[in-house]
């Protein structure tokens, strides 16, 4: 009889069970969305160094905080929104301010266009664009589109006005669509 | 390329880039006929759309992105996590010589052990309800079970439940009054599982 392995259950059942103090049911959540909040956080820094410390020590806190999780179904963007707000506290801790200047300067100029893309690679590429951004722009982008978040909570995680990440979204928008031109 | 939209405000209608992209995030609430109307504008909104369209993509390669999270990584975790802070409410034994107890967690995990001895189930959430600090106090036991497509529900639930019972009037010394077990989900074998 093949017995179910709690990998291939679903996040509410595996939730349910961490919560009850399963720690073979953590890891299998550990496992499930690492990868993602990594890239994520990878992201927002716009780069790797202490990227692993953040995730990590996000899943050492959502463990100890799992009951507050109303709905275990919806664990994955709770994951995110935690492992975000971490994210840029540890920016802020490094960096007092947000480089106003940064925010009205345009991305660099690129000659080179993106690799033509197919299906597959196109999310590649448009992770090398992420890349160009400036970083209030390429921030707003990802806590918008990958974090799912409002413009009122953007604005208090960058401690900007919700007008400011209107157009900063817009700006970073315009210029991931240019850049992606080749798409289809 | 003609397939990038022109973003100049004389090609908008008089929006601009950043009314649109606020507009699509609402979900062209309320609709705005000047830019519903506009073949300037349903074009940058068409590519804004295909952008949004691909975040999903963006997630879906990151989760296949396993590499960089292995074994050791998640132990690094795993070891970090404090394991009282799911620990729950202290169950005293009645026997025995001082002071003696098991935590609620390792009871749940009693309980979860029963999903080993009856097959195609998968043990979820599980509460008691009553005093379980106070040695003697009826306690309802409360669980949510996965049962694997295609077994018989009823006899399932049943055999779950005696497991449980028997377990806890082995290891435990709670009084136990009744124990509920709810069918919460059916869950099937991965796809190359399935037919053996």
């Amino acid at each position: 009889m093949t017995r179910t392995r709690l990998d291939d259950v679903d996040d509410a059942l595996i939730v349910a069970r961490a919560v009850d103090g399963d720690t073979a049911a953590f890891a299998v959540l550990v496992r499930r969305y690492a990868p993602m909040m990594r890239a994520h956080t990878r992201r927002l820094l716009g780069g790797t160094a202490d990227v692993d410390d953040i995730v990590q020590e996000t899943l050492v806190v959502a463990w100890q905080r799992l009951d507050e999780l109303d709905d275990p179904a919806a664990v994955r963007p709770w994951l995110m929104r935690i492992v975000s707000r971490r994210a840029m506290d540890r920016i802020r801790a490094t960096r007092m301010h947000l480089d106003v200047n940064e925010i009205d300067h345009e991305a660099p100029e690129e000659t080179s266009p993106p690799r033509i893309v197919e299906a597959r690679e196109r999310a590649a590429a448009l992770d090398d664009v992420l890349k160009e951004l400036p970083e209030a722009q390429r921030q707003c982008w990802v806590l918008r589109e990958l974090g799912g978040q409002s413009y009122e909570e953007i604005a208090e995680e960058l401690s900007i006005p919700a007008s400011t990440v209107r157009g900063l979204l817009a700006r970073a928008r315009k210029y991931i669509i240019v850049r992606m031109e080749q798409w289809r | 390329m003609a397939m990038t939209p022109d973003f100049d405000h004389e090609h908008l209608d008089g929006h601009t880039i950043q009314e649109l992209s606020a507009y699509l995030d609402a979900g062209r609430e309320p609709a705005d006929p000047s830019i519903d109307d506009s073949p300037g504008c349903r074009l940058a909104l068409d590519a804004l759309e295909r952008l949004h369209g691909l975040a999903p993509e963006l997630l879906q390669a990151d989760e296949e992105d396993l590499a960089r999270v292995d074994d050791t990584w998640v132990a690094a975790v795993m070891a970090g996590i404090a394991l009282d802070a799911r620990a729950g409410r202290r169950i005293p034994y009645v026997s025995g010589v001082g002071d003696l107890a098991i935590t609620e967690g390792a009871v749940r995990g009693l309980v979860r052990g029963a999903e080993n001895r009856v097959p195609g189930v998968l043990v979820g959430r599980c509460r008691f309800e009553g005093d379980v600090s106070q040695p003697g106090a009826p306690v309802r036991v409360d669980v949510d079970i996965s049962i694997l497509y295609g077994r018989p529900v009823g006899e399932t639930a049943a055999a779950v439940r005696a497991e449980i019972l028997r377990d806890l009037q082995q290891h435990t010394d709670l009084a136990i009054i009744g124990v509920d077990v709810r069918v919460h989900d059916v869950h099937l074998l991965p796809t190359a599982e399935r037919g053996e």
